[in-house]
This record gives C-alpha cells, structure tokens and sequence, in this order.
C-alpha cells in the first residue's frame, strides 16, 4: 500500500531558531507511527506544519501524493486530516452530539438547518467511540476521558485519511489508557493512517508500529519501538549519558520527622489527573532527586509544595500543614523555588534581579549573600550590569538559581535546571551544586528528566511516571533497578 | 509670536497629558488593567478640590489635597470593588475577564460623572490657582499657572521615575509588570503590589486632575474625553511603556494643539485619530512597546 | 420547542407587548419604540461578540452609518423611505467589512481600539462637514415612517421580533455554531475544516445589516437624525451594557437588556443626573454578582438536557 502521509526535508525556522529540521517520515493506511522527543524536540511544530497551523520553510507534506504544505488549515482539513489536540475546550452550551455534528459540517455559510442525515451519521460517531449514553450532556458533566472521546471523534467524523494525535494518554488513569488504545488501534484496522506525538516510547511502545525520535528539531532514530528505545543516541538524549552515583552516607536522620512530608497528594488540571496519590518526603539537609520524562508531573508536583496550583492530600512543612498558605507565604517560610520557565525579570540586569531576590534581608546580608553566589557563579559577578534577557540559556540557569538561593531557603526546588543547556554548561551547574552541596547544609529537591545529572548529587531518589510515583530509593540501586525499564 | 504661543501652550498641555497617561500606562503594565474610569477619576479630583476652595474658603494648596484624597477613593473603590473581584470572579472565563473589568470600570466612571453632574451640575468649574499672575516669556503673555502646570507635572513625572527606579518598592512594581510569577515565587505578596499600584495611581490621577482644573477647568462633560486621550497616548505610546507615553503624550499634545490654532478648535482630535489608525494598522505595538 | 426556556420567557412577553397599545397611552409607547430599536442593535451586538468573539467597542459607528446614509438620502434627494432603507443597510454592511478586515489582523484591545476610534472619527467628520450633515444639530427629514403612535410602534415591535427571530434563529443554526467555535478557538475551528475569516466577516455583515437598518428605521421614526442620536459613544456604550446585561451569547438577553435600560433611565428621569448613575449602578451589580446577565439566570438550569 502506498504512503498516505508522506513528509520529506521539513523545515521549519522562528527568527534564527531552527524548531525542525530535515524531517521525513512516510505513514501507511493501517500504520501508526510514534513520534516521540522531549519538550523543545520539535515534535509539536511538524505536526502544526502538517496541520498547516504553521507555515514550514522548507519541505513537502504529501496526502496521498497531493503537496499540502503551507496551505491553510481549513483546506488541509478538508483535503483528509484530522487532529487532536492535547488541550482542548469544549463549547459549554453544547451537548456531546452536537459537538460531533458540527465536526460534519460542510464550510457553508448559509446552512440554516441540519441535514438529518447528518445526525444519523453523528450518532453512529458517536457511539463508535462509546459516547453513545452520553451524547445529549453537556461537556462539564462528564470525566476527562469522555472528552478526550470527544476529541477523537471530532477528529474521525469526516472519515480522514490521516489522524494526528497529541500526547493522546496525558491525564488518562491506566485503564482509560487502555480503552483509548483499543480505540486508536480499531483506526489503525479501519485503513487509517495515525500519527502519535508524545514524550517518550514507553508510554506509546504497545499501540505503534514504528517510531522517530527527535531532539532539538532533527532526527535521532527510529525504527520499531523497541529498536528505538534501546537506541544508544536517544538514550543520551534522554538519560544523558552514563550514569553515575556519589551518594553522601545516609543523611537522613532516622526517626526525626522529615522537614517537608508530602502525603497522598493529587493534582487536577481541569478534568486531567496530573498528579494521582503522590507521597515524598524530604528530610533536612538531604538531596532528593525526582526523575521522570517530560510530562510525568514534576512540575505539577513542586507546583503543588510551592502552592502554584490546588491540590489534595496534605503537604506539611516542619510539622506545619501548608496547604492553603499562599505561594509567597511558602516561598517567605523557606521553600523556595526555580522553576523550569526560570521566571527572570527580563529587562531587569543581573544585579537587580539578585537585589529581588533579596528583599527581605537585611541590607548587610544582602551583601555578604552576593559576595558568596559572585564566588559560586563567577560568571554572574562579571555580567553583573546586562540585562537578563540578553544572558545565554546556562548564564540565566545560572541567575535563576542564585537568585532563588538569594532569600536563603531552607528547601531549595529546582525545576528542571538543565533544559535545553549545552554539555558543557551542565558540567559548570553539577559543579556548583556540588559545592553548594559539600559546603552548606541546605536541602534540595532536583526534578529532572536528565538521569545522569540528577543521580550524582543525590541522597535519594524517586522515579515519578504518568502522575505516580513508581520507585524510590538511593542512586545506586536506581541504575540496576529502574534504569533500564526508565525509557 | 504665534509660533511661539503654541509651542508654550503645546508645552503644557503635552506635560499635563503626560502626567495622566504616566499613571494610566503604570496601572496597565502592572496590573494589566485599562482604567475606563481615569477621566471621572480626574474630573473628580478637579472637582472636589474646586468644591472644598469654594465653599469653606480655605487656600488652595488644602483645596488640592482634598481632590488628590477624593481621586485615591475613588481608586482604591474601583480596585477594590471592580478590578480584584472581577479578577478573581470564578464564575467568569479568563478570556472574558478583561471585557469584564472594561465594562466594569467603564459603569463606575459613569457613575461618577453621573453623581458629579448632580450633585454639582456640569458646568465648568476651575480650581482656583495655586499661584496667580502672569509672566511674559519672549513677548508672550502666560499665566504663571499654566508655567505651574508644566513644571508640576514633571515634578511628578520624575518621582514617579526614582520611585519605580530606585526604591525597593518600585522595583518591584517594575518587576510586576514584567513577570508577576516571578514575583511571587520571591516570596512578594502580588495583592500587596496591587495596592500600592492603586495607591500610586489615584495619587498621580488627581495630582493630574487637580492641575487640569486649575489650568483649563473641567466638567463632568470631559470625563469621557479624558480617558480617551489617555487610552490613546497609552496605545500611541505603547501598552505597558511608561517612557513611550510621555513621548506619545507630546505627539498628541503638540499635534491637537498645532491643529487648534491653525485649523480650528473643534476638529483638534482629528489629526490624533488619524494618526491613531495608521499606528494601529502598521506598528499595533506603539513607538516603544514590546509585544 | 415549546418547552424550551427561551420560548417560554419570550412568547408571552411578545404578547403583552403587542397587546400593550390597547392598554396604555402615547408616553409609554414612545418610550418603548426606541428601547425596540436598541434591542435590535444589542442583538446585532451579541451575535459579533457572544459568538464571533469580537468585541466592538463602537457599534454606533455602523448604526450611524445605516442612519445617515438613509438621511442623507431623503434630506436631499426626496428618495421614498424604503429605497433609504435598503441603502442605509448596505452602506451599513460595507462598513462592517471595513471593521473587519482589521479584526481578522489584530487583537485584544487593539481591535477594540479600532472600533472606538472608527466611532470617534466618524463623530468629528459629521461634525465638520456641519454644512451638509447638519453637524450636532442634525438634519429634519421630509419622510417619516408614520404619525400615529400605535403604527410607529407596532413596526418597531414587528421589525425587532423579525431580526431578533433571525439573530436568534441564526445562533442556533449549525453557521451559529460554526460561529461560535470560530470566536472560542479559531485554530480548533479550522482544524475542523472552517474557514474562520470567512465566517467572522460574514457575521461582522450580518451584524452591520441589522444594526445599520435599525438605525435607519429609528431616524425615520423621530423624523431627526443627529450625531447624539445615533453616533455618539454614550450610543455605543448603552448597546454594549444593554447587550452584557441581558447575557453574553443569548441573543433575546440582549433585547430584554435594551428594554431594560430605556425603561429604567426613563423611570427613574425625574432624579435629573443621578438617573444616569442609578442606573449603571444597577447594571454593575448585575455584571458583578451575574455575570451571567438576566438571560443567563433565567436560563441556567433549562435550555436543554
């Protein structure tokens, strides 16, 4: 059978940014192909490109021999592709069958009445996604899984020769999980041809039959999923290389209470279970790691200690419930955060920042904390004047970090530090951490996806996947235990 | 002569638009919120500040404080009772929320050129000086007033520059207007940055009403007319730039004057219109702003 | 479709209202002739906004286009009221695709700029071209639609159940629909084969059309036009309140908002000025604690399940 997707040199740039580049892939009628890569990988923008939801620069995108790039998203639409998107918004005044009708549209203006066929054809829709009980209640009355359902049926209704999925697990329970492949796979039975976006191989290994992996917009590999997770590129993209371990001897008090408690927590966003029953904990002057892909729920996860989001279950800090306090409560009390986004006041300078940082000291303090990061961070003491958004990626880890460390935290959350960063920048932030780490009693939680920088420093670790928490214990037992099932 | 009448006049104008947009534009860029009632907020300062010189007699500079503390209610009630719980409104979608707090702030400026209009007509009313007299600059007659207004309004202008500048809690106004997420992760309670933004606001507005009372006098009738100009300075200039108002203020002060003394009077918005359009349509961000 | 809601409220309503002329003298029909006119230019309003998403921050610029063309019209050229009808209208619709080309570019509070300073600039060239436009005194027109009091208001009456039995009918429709997936989510809406310009520029005309053409009717009922009248901001801002009053995305909510807030100012003229401020008193209560609007409570639990 001959290719019913066929991408070929897709490019795609954002001012001097290359988000894709060179990607090719084919898709078979019957063929599910995953198309996997952490977050800054590209994956999503060739799916956009391929929507038409953003113009590639370069490339074709071939349905059924027919070049559809840079063509409009409504006429590529029609042309035989359908899609769903990872966050989608119902409209509220419409029921579930109504949502699946207006999928059947023709782009008409002037269609006053609905053709009962039409409805005919949305109830069998319908019902072919097991929405048939539900089909006249309105989208706020149902779990997060039904709408995902909706999502999907929208996307099949016009009968399309392709179907791009995003992250099509995210926020699912297990056995939701299961139901949902069962649906994708009857599609790919039916003649369809389905692209799979997602973080990573595992959680999509059992539905596809092939996969690509991407990193920073170009190809890593591909093959079956198998072939792709043991892959010896994609596991240095995804775990970083070797791993090693230099755990302190214990430094957990045995029978003190531990300084944060995190216990049974649960995050919802929307309808979508971020975070399902999660406990940590985290004593004082301890390293904790958390280590899971893009996706899991770390960020949910410190969001949820730092009081970013509501959550349920109980956080309790020195003894004290925290839940309810404001965020700035929690960070004044010692849990200080750096998230993943950095959060730097960009046209402030790199001292200003730090000044920021430092509000709440006393000005001789101030001080002595600035001459102290100038000598962690060298590099902040000379750039001192720029301006933060003109600092490189590593150089504004770099600020994030020292002006997180500026208020003095009891706990320090460090949200992903090495994002996106160059090999050698990693090297100079492992060796700050080191020393911070010899040389201070401060307690840190570390959530990373990048295994070889989290488990150096680490007391402990935790492994979080799909909102759980799936292993704990110390480093050197994660690389016989969880490393390799990790990917 | 003429030239330079409108260049004093054009002058002095420009600062006062200045002064008004310069709190309009600092409310915007921290707190994200178009103050529709700025106009009757300023009307009222003018006002109140007319009201308590005439009726109790007292000397001007008591009669300018108590405009300024009206305009600071007034701010605080529209934050208070508008903006936050709008804000913070479950029952509204995010989306909508900004239409909300337009609509909202837009009734509570009618409600106060409504009570003002009854309580106290709307006829022009003028805020009697705070110093009388007249010079001659370079052969032209100006009232010292109107030299006042200039020099005040920059007098305050550059407060609220070392204010935001150089104290820790303008920096961390500025700070707000960049990142409020951020802010909040160093331990800053955004509430408490919300108020003093208010605070600094309604100080600032009737600090500007109260010199456009004694410079030109108001009425309720302005109300509206005011806020347009500084939506359109602000737009002109910028959303979220302080430094691109003051700049777009004395386009617009310059180009409506220039237009009332060459042309006529009644048509001086025209020209600012025009000029609003074709910024809108080929560079949406304003002279100085960022998105 | 005689158990919904909606119908429930409005049939009844329309029945009083037409039985009202028997009941009740000149003063209350003169009151309520207006408020039919501006129900029509609130739901004209609420169709761009509750479901095409834009928010049009002047509609009196396109009802004041509508009007005027259909004044000049007749103030000059003697033209037979009808004709100034139909051409207010579509002057009023090719003024609707001017405001929606840059819609379809801009947005947020950009476009909402547009829109106030379209209002504004009309405002000043009526004003300075007073000699032909009759400036803020206005022009007298030759025609009017009627003099008794009765036929005035029962073509206002079946002029606003006939648009507000389009708008309404039209939201409803599957283009409703695709309308307001278009204003929710224009990329999701195109995802889903629609062409959103398309269809935001057809919804820009169709809310031109009835606003431009119910402006027309109103000038010819008062036998006036003025910029006060029918262009002036305060125009602009009643639709707007009248329309988030009666409900977002309800279309018939908007003309009870109308209703409301004619009669309202009008009972409450004796206070002078403060009549001005009770009434957006009211209305920011209303938007406060239902921010639903009146529609909107009514209708929370019925509509459909």
């Amino acid at each position: 059978m001959s290719a019913l997707l066929e991408v070929d040199g897709l490019t795609k740039r954002f001012g001097g940014l290359v988000a894709v580049k060179d990607i090719g892939f084919s898709i078979k009628g019957g063929e599910i192909l995953g198309l996997i890569g952490p977050n800054g990988s590209g994956k999503s923008t060739v799916m956009k490109c391929i929507m038409g939801i953003e113009k590639p620069n370069a490339g074709t995108v071939k349905l059924e021999g027919i070049n559809v790039a840079g063509w409009p998203t409504h006429r590529i639409a029609r042309q035989g592709v359908g899609i769903v998107f990872q966050h989608s918004r119902p409209l509220q005044r419409q029921t579930i069958l109504e949502h699946i009708k207006l999928a059947l549209l023709p782009d008409n203006l002037l269609m006053l009445f609905t053709d009962h066929n039409v409805s005919r054809r949305a109830e069998e829709i319908a019902a072919r996604v097991g929405l048939a009980k539900v089909m006249h209640r309105l989208p706020r009355t149902l779990p997060f899984a039904d709408l995902r359902r909706l999502e999907l049926a929208k996307a099949i209704a016009r009968n399309p020769k392709v179907v791009l999925i995003d992250e099509p697990f995210a926020g699912l329970t297990k056995a939701e999980v299961a139901d949902f492949s069962n649906l994708i796979g009857s599609f790919r039975a039916e003649g369809h041809a389905v692209l799979l976006v997602d973080h990573n191989v595992k959680s999509v290994a059992a539905l596809v039959d092939r996969a690509l992996a991407m990193y920073l917009g170009e190809y890593v590999a591909d093959g079956t999923a198998e072939e792709v997770m043991r892959n010896e590129t994609v596991r240095a993209v995804y775990l970083g290389g070797k791993i090693e371990t230099a755990a302190r001897p214990e430094r957990e008090g045995k029978g003190r209470p531990p300084l944060l408690d995190v216990r049974n927590v649960g995050v919802l966003y929307g309808k979508a279970q971020a975070l399902d029953d999660v406990s940590i904990h985290v004593g004082e002057g301890e390293f904790v790691s958390v280590v899971g892909l893009n996706g899991a729920g770390k960020t949910t996860l410190f969001n949820a200690i730092s009081g970013l989001v509501p959550s349920s279950g109980a956080v309790t800090w020195k003894g004290e419930a925290i839940g309810g306090m404001t965020p700035a409560k929690i960070a004044r009390m010692g849990i200080v955060q750096c998230p993943e986004t950095r959060e730097l006041f960009g046209d402030m300078s790199v001292r200003e920042n730090l000044d920021l940082g430092g509000q709440h000291l006393p000005v001789a303090e101030t001080q002595r904390q600035l001459q102290w990061l100038f000598e962690l961070f060298p590099i902040l003491h000379s750039r001192q004047g720029q301006v933060a958004r003109t600092l490189s990626g590593g150089e504004q880890q770099m600020l994030a970090i020292a002006r997180a460390l500026m208020m003095k935290p009891k706990l320090l959350i460090l949200d992903e530090p090495t994002l996106g960063l160059a090999p050698v920048i990693l090297e100079q932030l492992s060796k700050a951490l080191e020393k911070l780490r010899q040389t201070t009693d401060i307690t840190v939680l570390l959530g990373e996806q990048n295994v070889t920088f989290a488990l150096p420093h680490a007391d402990r670790v935790y492994v979080l996947e799909h909102a759980h928490i799936v292993w704990e214990g110390d480093p050197a037992r994660f690389a016989e235990e969880a490393g390799t099932g990790y990917l | 002569m003429l030239a330079l009448q409108i260049l004093i006049d054009g002058f002095a104008i420009s600062s006062l638009y200045a002064l008004g947009a310069a709190g309009f534009a600092l409310m915007f860029g921290v707190s994200g919120v178009l103050n529709l009632s700025h106009g009757a907020i300023m009307v009222v300062a003018a006002v109140i500040a007319w009201w308590v010189g005439a009726t109790f007699g007292v000397n001007p500079y008591l009669g300018a404080v108590a405009g300024i503390l009206a305009a600071l209610a007034c701010a605080f009630f529209t934050y208070g009772v508008i903006a936050r719980p709008i804000q913070n409104s479950p029952a509204i979608p995010k989306e909508e929320k900004e239409i909300f707090v337009l609509t909202g702030t837009l009734l509570w400026g009618i409600m106060l050129q409504g009570a003002i209009a009854y309580l106290f007509t709307n006829n022009p009313k003028t805020v009697r000086p705070l110093i009388e007299g007249v010079v001659m600059i370079l052969g032209v007659r100006t009232p010292v007033n109107e030299i006042l207004t200039a020099v005040l309004s920059w007098l305050v202008i550059g407060l609220l520059f070392l204010l935001v500048n150089r104290t820790r809690a303008g920096k961390s106004l500025l700070a707000a207007s960049m990142n409020p997420r951020g802010l909040t992760l160093l331990g800053f309670e955004l509430s408490n940055i919300y108020i003093l933004v208010w605070a600094i606001y309604g100080i600032v507005a009737g600090i500007a009403g109260v010199l456009l009372g004694a410079f030109l006098g108001v009425s309720s009738d302005n109300a509206g007319t005011l806020t347009a100009s500084a939506f359109s300075i602000v737009v002109l200039g910028g959303l979220g730039s302080v430094s691109g108002s003051l700049m777009a203020a004395y386009v617009v002060g310059y180009l409506e004057t220039l237009t009332a003394y060459l042309v006529a009077p009644s048509i001086r918005t025209v020209p600012v219109l025009l000029l609003l359009v074709i910024v809108v349509y080929v560079r949406p961000q304003g002279l100085l702003g960022r998105r | 479709m005689i158990r919904s809601r909606t119908f429930q409220l409005v049939v009844p309503a329309l029945l009083v209202l037409a039985l009202l002329p028997f009941g009740v003298g000149g003063y209350i029909l003169g009151l309520l002739i207006p408020a039919f006119y501006m129900a029509v230019f609130a739901m004209s309003w609420d169709l761009l906004f509750g479901f095409a998403g834009e928010v049009n921050f002047g509609p009196s610029f396109l009802i004041g286009i509508g009007a005027y063309t259909a004044a000049l019209l007749n103030h000059y050229y003697a033209t037979p009221i009808p004709l100034c009808l139909a051409a207010g209208a579509f002057a009023a619709v090719i003024a609707g695709v001017v405001l929606a080309v840059p819609a379809l570019r801009l947005t947020g509070p950009y476009f909402g700029l547009v829109t106030l300073v379209a209002v504004l600039m009309l405002q000043n060239i009526l004003v300075l071209f007073a000699g032909i436009t009759g400036g803020e005194i206005g022009l007298d027109l030759p025609d009017v639609l009627a003099i008794s009091d009765t036929t005035n208001y029962y073509y206002a009456l079946v002029f606003m159940t006939i648009s507000g039995a389009i708008l309404f009918g039209l939201s409803r429709s599957p283009v409703g629909l695709i309308l307001q997936a278009s204003g929710q989510n224009a990329v999701e809406a195109a995802a889903l084969g629609f062409n959103v310009a398309k269809h935001k520029l057809a919804a820009f005309c169709i809310s031109a059309f009835f606003s431009g053409l119910a402006g027309a009717m109103l000038i010819f009922y008062m036998g006036t036009v003025s910029v006060g009248t029918v262009v002036d901001i305060a125009v602009g801002v009643n639709v707007i309140i009248a329309a988030v009053l009666g409900g977002r995305r309800t279309i018939i909510g908007a003309a009870f908002g109308a209703i409301f807030l004619i009669g309202a100012g009008e009972l409450l003229r004796p206070l002078g000025q403060l009549s001005t401020f009770v009434v957006s008193a009211v209305a920011l209560v209303v938007i406060l604690f239902f921010p639903g609007g009146f529609m909107g409570r009514l209708l929370q639990t019925g509509g459909r399940e």
